[in-house]
């Protein structure tokens, strides 16, 4: 292996420029957002030319698309979801409602800001965000793979402690697998 | 001898599911003896909020209980208020807001195209109709401003009148879906995979349809003729000249050729719609919405959507805020008691088939 | 309609005396029953009158009454005929008759009503959550029950929310104009 530091960057933009390019999607609609999806997916978007498509389970999948609001229901399915993610895996915030609560500002169901409980890399806003604004968040998130900022995931395992203290407080019940990474 | 039941979770997270939700299924083989479903992952108390939000505000959220079909419940939030205070509709706005519903639900047709089909894995025809459906998306950003929550047909009317040679873009936009539709046609029903996939599967008799209260194309596939727009016509639907669709059997296939010819029926209402329009105002002025209170009493509207009947409850205290609004989709009669019944005995491959034929739309039933 | 109307009063009244009715315009009309009588008198729409569908049941907190009250919604495919049954049950320790044996998918909404507003129904079998999960608190849907004041207690919330309740306040204390008179008619 190849050790020294001019040689690891080179092979992080090698890597990274292969990511960039295919980024699977995790099929998970998690709120009233993935209505878009299918345009996007489809023949007059056709989100596949920018390398995204769908992936079936978690562990084959890059993104999360969190598509609208999440209940305290789906976050713990979600962060389930996320942690069987494997590396690099990346989070998209889809929708005003992910952002600050939007119209569910005072809802006892649903959470507020995402980002308190999950590592988020691109925010798309609007309710509901065009499926051009779908494609964009993902290039701008193709960007941020490609400079090497999309680090969610690494954030997510240095400050661990953070978001499970921030989970733990709205999911009561906590009966998930402790990962150890 | 006897195989060992295996616990089989569907969902929340499944790329076959309609959405957020999870049946839990106890299978033998791959037969299923036992099926549970478990919603909630998308309650968001709509119903709690509008308590605080003031007649027209709460208007706004009616549109996002159930995302592939928006209008039907605006439709049915405002004729409820009008039921309310008594207040008068103009005779164009009443056109428009046919012409928007039935648009709608090709809209929604269109769809479920794509979902009934993707999940037999026949996928072609997913990306034509969900594609071909962009068109009609295209028609509401012109007149509304939005693809999928439009907020479009308030108390006392509708927004704004159509935009200059509307109703021309509407005719050519039909006119295309109608050839594109027999091109759908010829890929789905003259395809042996759908047809074997899906005759005799997930059958509602008769019996059962009535027992479980079941509405809308379910019902219609089963032989029953029953359609709100006919049974209790409202806007200008009692005008208007067009079919109801039945079908024998009750299966998978009898939904699908109901659906099938009532996407044409809609094509037919909007143009029949488009010729009769008349002239005149499309809004009745509602005061000022920040002290606009409602008299005292209650509304129960019921409105056709392509899943089925929808049925609204609206009740005032004479206040600036509803005391309460309680929605019932068709879902939320298809989705729980009804599925569990008809998942047993089939098979585990047939699970999201049936779930989109039955129209399970879980942000409805949830709420 | 009118003679629909009058001949099921009738009928309703010979069998329950004590059930009052409304008539409303159009195709509508109201019968206000005790608690008790209300699986007879369903069943006895259902299997003598021919109202088969049940298209819906409401529930209402009417909090300054200490009141709930249920409304039984069936309709009948021959008749065209809207008819609601309404019922009301007292506040503390709400318990109604189960009418799940009637009309199976009434088990949804009586697993609504039980979770959502706390009326508990005789001999009913159903699994507890419907929708919430590990819910500690009252039944949400009551009217006591503040939304707002718990999910300010229990969720975070970015801040930029806080002037948002007028925005034409919010943009004059952002850029100290001053709002023109035609425009001050329109503000609150």
């Amino acid at each position: 292996m190849i050790n020294d530091k001019n040689s690891q960057k080179i092979v992080d933009i090698i890597q990274n420029w292969a990511r960039k390019h295919s980024l699977f999607v995790l099929a998970y609609g998690t709120g009233c957002g993935a209505i878009e999806i299918p345009p996007t997916m489809t023949s007059r978007y056709d989100a596949e030319r920018f390398g995204i498509r769908g992936a079936a389970t978690p562990r084959q999948a890059d993104v999360l698309l969190i598509t609208g609001y999440l209940t305290t229901k789906t976050l713990k399915r979600v962060i389930r979801v996320y942690e069987q993610m494997q590396d690099p895996k990346y989070v998209i915030g889809f929708g005003s409602c992910t952002i600050n609560g939007g119209m569910y500002y005072d809802s006892y169901n649903t959470i507020k800001v995402l980002d308190k409980y999950l590592p988020v890399d691109v925010y798309i806003n609007g309710c509901m965000p065009r499926p051009e604004s779908v494609i964009s968040g993902f290039v701008k998130l193709q960007q941020l793979i490609a400079d090497g900022k999309a680090d969610g995931a690494t954030k997510y395992k240095e400050n661990l402690d953070y978001y499970r203290a921030n989970q733990k407080k709205i999911i009561p019940n906590w009966v998930m697998p402790e990962y150890n990474w | 001898m006897r195989e060992k039941a295996t616990t089989l979770y569907i969902g929340p997270q499944h790329p076959g599911i309609t959405g957020n939700m999870m049946v839990r299924l106890k299978v033998e083989g791959d037969t299923i003896v036992k099926a549970t479903t478990e919603v909630g992952y998308l309650h968001r108390a709509f119903e709690k909020l509008q308590e605080k939000r003031n007649w027209l505000q709460s208007f706004t959220l009616m549109c996002r209980f159930c995302v592939p079909e928006t209008d039907p419940m605006e439709e049915s939030y405002a004729r409820a208020v009008e039921t309310i205070e008594g207040r008068e509709v103009p005779e164009r706005a009443k056109y428009i807001r046919v012409m928007v519903l039935e648009l709608a639900r090709l809209a929604s047709f269109m769809l479920w195209y794509g979902g009934q089909n993707g999940s037999l894995g026949l996928y072609t025809i997913g990306q034509w109709s969900v594609g071909d459906r962009n068109y009609i998306l295209d028609l509401f950003e012109e007149l509304t401003g939005g693809r999928v929550y439009h907020m479009y047909i308030w108390p006392g009317g509708v927004r704004r009148d159509l935009p200059k040679g509307f109703e021309q873009r509407v005719l050519k936009t039909m006119d295309y879906i109608e050839k594109r539709l027999d091109d759908y046609d010829d890929i789905m029903f003259n395809n042996a995979i759908f047809k074997k996939r899906t005759q005799g599967v997930g059958i509602v008799d008769k019996e059962t349809a009535i027992e479980y209260g079941v509405v809308g194309a379910v019902l219609r596939g089963t032989g029953i003729k029953s359609d709100i727009r006919i049974d209790d016509p409202y806007e200008v639907y009692d005008k208007l000249d067009f079919e109801v669709p039945t079908a024998e059997g009750g299966d998978i296939w009898a939904r699908a050729l109901v659906r099938r010819q009532e996407a044409r029926q809609s094509i037919r209402i909007v143009r029949q719609v488009i010729a009769d329009m008349p002239e005149g105002s499309v809004y009745n002025r509602i005061p000022n919405p920040q002290k606009w209170t409602l008299p005292k009493g209650d509304a129960y509207v019921r409105t056709e959507s392509v899943r089925g009947e929808i049925g609204l409850y609206v009740a005032s205290d004479g206040g600036l805020y509803p005391r309460r609004v309680h929605l019932r989709g068709a879902a939320y009669v298809h989705g729980i008691t009804l599925l569990e019944d008809v998942l047993k005995g089939s098979n585990v491959a047939d699970v999201s088939a049936i779930m989109n034929s039955l129209g399970t739309c879980p942000p409805e039933i949830e709420r | 309609m009118k003679e629909i109307k009058s001949k099921l009063v009738e009928a309703i009244k010979a069998t329950y005396p004590e059930a009052t009715e409304k008539d409303y315009e159009g195709n509508r009309l109201d019968f206000y029953v005790n608690k008790q009588c209300v699986p007879s008198v369903l069943t006895y729409l259902k299997s003598g009158l021919g109202y088969i569908h049940l298209s819906h049941i409401a529930f209402v907190d009417w909090l300054e009454e200490g009141e709930f009250e249920l409304i039984y919604i069936v309709w009948s495919p021959s008749e065209k005929l809207k008819v609601f049954i309404r019922a009301r049950v007292e506040r503390e320790n709400p318990l109604m008759p189960n009418i799940e044996n009637i009309w199976r998918q009434a088990n949804t909404y009586q697993r609504e009503a039980r979770e959502m507003y706390g009326i508990q129904f005789e001999s009913f079998d159903a699994p507890q959550d419907l929708m919430l999960e590990d819910w500690e608190d009252i039944p949400p849907m009551r009217r006591d029950f503040d939304t707002e004041a718990y999910a300010n207690k229990t969720y975070f919330h970015r801040s930029g929310r806080e002037d948002a309740l007028d925005v034409r306040e919010a943009i004059i204390e952002r850029s100290r104009e001053e709002i023109p008179d035609f425009a001050k008619k329109y503000s609150r």
